[in-house]
């Protein structure tokens, strides 16, 4: 198992109220499978993410991210274990806009002190279907070129994981459909786990698992 | 893949590329550096060149000590440097009395007047002075203090050499006398001179026989004439205005008991000329003070407006600073780039500062000599590469403070807040 959490919880304190935006999950993840998290607005979808992903540690529960023991981790610890092991895809893209797009896709390595290599970015580049927007800033690309562009930055530093909160969220649904054709081909070719939230739950029917959330818990599973 | 040992080139070129995103923020912060580092490089540059010109203004007068008539330091020394008015006279014996003494390794005496010009033709701008400095020199001790004085060389200029010792109408000019007075050797020179207790001025009429070398010191706008006919001018037979003096070992002690030994002279002072320094060195301490309160405001005001620069771009790029954190970057790499930003805005800052210092170090002169003018010869604002590289640092440093606090603020971002308040 990549991923394996059990009885995660986080709260959030918002004034004296307590917010239980997930209360109680298990979950497990392996290698080279889809796995789609839907549910509602509010339900817990991009917390339970976020804590899968080390980007935030959970109220309680315990989680295991490729073999290490995640909770009570500090956030340095945390940023070694998402280091070359996760990939992140988010909404918005986040692009930084001064880069160009291999610069934007290279950019993993720096954090990572690796070196650029031009062959593996070109193959990566070319994987996504972007070698002729090579040398563009984001801003002359559209959203599923963006999203493109993010999911190879993702892929760059060789994770096991690729985690996508919304990947598909500011695209229209015919490149949203690309998009996750993508995710299916680089799975099946990379062996890549993928896990994804998403609100339309077409998208849900194309991963090989699907999770359904409902105020901080699990309500359905396939 | 394979680690890159050289990755800070590759934060560099980042980081320019968020400064190049907002240019005008960007240009007026380092503008604002760069104003502070004019300051400072102009100020280091002046106490400098300042002290620099009263060492060499006061080493070319070849004596370490003057014996004078009394009166204070001050003006002891603006009439070494200015050859100006306010003279003062000794009576010739003390020469004789002084000569002596075991100590000295060589003395001479100088008679200085004030001559008015005349008749001296085609340079008659008004703003020129109307006045002449005379020194009546022995030839052959002045020489010995001044073993450095030539003459100038070239057409007009050939055969120049001193008076003879008995005599008259002779004149040897200094360099810039020669200069403004537009005259070279075998020329006709004038000079209207008001003898002590007279009221008429009288004409002389002179010879000139030797145009000096510039020497960069107060000689060059000097005529030189034998000292026993530049007293029968002035009408001061047997008087003189300075003993300069040479010790054969000069140091506090030998200074000392050489002072006491003739201050008991009456009417007489004994000026060592590194009094006379520290005493010229004083005279510009306010103005150096004031332009150094200008430069710590200015430095300030950089400051503060580099961390606010720095605060705000970290600001506008909290979501950015988020993605990084989620794509792998440790604490220290946000703090290094944030850093480098900073720096970079700072040693742009001091390359321009000193940049426009160095080309502006003309115009600082005139304003200060306009303000105190001292009547030092040379450069009084010298802007050397170690004035300048210590204001480089100084703005590194500055800006690794500056960088401090936004760096920090950024790298403690939490990575979902981050991006979540982004948004
Ligand atoms: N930082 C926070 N502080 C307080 N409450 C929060 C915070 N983040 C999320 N919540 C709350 O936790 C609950 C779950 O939020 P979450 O963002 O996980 O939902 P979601 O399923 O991703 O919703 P959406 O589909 O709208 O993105 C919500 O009630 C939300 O208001
Ligand atoms: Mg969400």
């Amino acid at each position: 198992m990549l991923i394996e959490g059990f009885g995660l919880k986080r709260y959030y304190q918002r004034g004296s109220e307590t917010v239980k935006a997930l209360d109680g999950v298990d979950i497990a993840i392996d290698a080279g499978e889809i796995v789609a998290i839907l549910g509602p607005s509010g339900s817990g979808k991009t917390t339970l993410i976020n804590l899968l992903s080390c980007l935030d540690a959970p109220t309680e529960g315990t989680l295991t991210v490729a073999g290490k023991s995640v909770a009570g981790l500090s956030e340095d610890e945390l940023v070694e274990v998402r280091r070359g092991v996760l990939g992140f895809v988010f909404q918005d893209f986040s692009l930084l806009p001064t880069l160009t797009v291999t610069e934007n896709v290279e950019l993993p390595l720096l954090f990572l002190g690796l070196k650029a290599e031009a062959s593996r970015t070109a193959a990566i580049l070319e994987a996504v279907g972007l070698t002729d927007r090579a040398g563009h800033l984001p801003r002359e690309l559209s959203g599923g070129q963006m999203q493109r562009v993010a999911i190879a930055r993702a892929l760059i530093s060789g994770p096991k994981i690729l985690v996508a909160d919304e990947p598909t969220g500011n695209l229209d649904k015919k490149t949203g459909e690309a998009i996750i054709a993508l995710f299916k081909k680089l799975a099946r070719e990379e062996g890549l786990a993928i896990l994804l939230t998403t609100h339309n739950t077409v998208f849900g029917e194309q991963a090989d698992r699907t999770i359904v959330l409902e105020d901080g818990r699990v309500v359905w599973e396939s | 893949m394979t680690t890159d040992p050289f990755v800070l080139p590759r934060y560099f070129a980042l980081a320019v590329k968020n400064l190049r995103r907002r240019m005008v923020r960007t240009v007026l912060t380092v503008a604002g550096v760069a104003l502070a580092v004019t300051v400072a490089v102009s100020l280091g540059g002046f106490m400098l060149g300042y002290r620099g010109a009263i060492d060499k203004s006061i080493d070319m007068l070849g004596f370490q000590i003057m014996i004078m008539a009394k009166g204070c330091p001050y003006e002891a020394a603006t009439m070494m440097l200015k050859g100006g008015t306010g003279l003062l006279y000794l009576p010739a014996d003390i020469y004789d009395k002084v000569r002596n003494d075991t100590d000295i390794e060589s003395i001479t005496p100088i008679f200085v007047g004030v001559a008015a010009k005349q008749g001296s033709g085609i340079r008659d701008d008004a703003g020129e002075k109307n006045f002449l400095i005379i020194s009546g020199i022995e030839v052959p001790s002045y020489k010995v203090m001044k073993p450095w004085m030539q003459f100038k060389k070239g057409a007009g200029y050939d055969g120049g050499r001193w008076f003879g010792d008995s005599s008259r109408g002779e004149v040897v000019l200094g360099f810039e006398a020669a200069e403004y007075e537009q005259r070279k050797v075998g020329d006709t020179f004038y000079a209207s001179i008001t003898p002590a207790g007279k009221t008429e001025a009288v004409m002389h009429t002179f010879k000139v026989v030797g145009v000096l070398d510039r020497t960069g010191t107060q000689d060059d706008g000097t005529v030189f004439l034998p000292i026993d006919e530049a007293r029968g001018y002035f009408g001061r037979m047997g008087e003189l205005t300075i003993l300069g003096i040479k010790l054969k070992e000069f140091n506090a002690f030998k200074m000392g008991a050489f002072e006491s030994r003739w201050l008991k002279l009456p009417e007489v002072q004994v000026v060592g000329l590194q009094q006379v320094k520290s005493t010229l060195v004083g005279l510009v301490a306010t103005a150096q003070t004031m332009i150094a309160a200008v430069a710590v405001i200015a430095i300030i005001v950089a400051f503060i407006g580099v961390i606010n620069t720095i605060l705000m771009s970290v600001y506008e790029r909290t979501s950015e600073i988020g993605i990084m954190k989620a794509l792998g970057a440790r604490r220290d790499s946000i703090f290094q780039l944030i850093w480098l930003e900073t720096v970079m805005i700072c040693l742009a800052g001091a390359v321009v500062g000193s940049a426009l210092a160095v080309v502006g170090s003309a115009v600082v002169e005139r304003a200060i000599k306009s303000v105190v003018n001292m009547g030092v010869s040379g450069s009084i604002v010298l802007i050397t590469p170690a004035v300048v590289g210590w204001a480089v640092l100084g703005a590194v440093v500055l800006g690794f403070f500056a960088g401090l606090y936004p760096a920090w603020r950024a790298a403690g971002m939490r990575p979902v807040e981050a991006i979540h308040k982004g948004n």
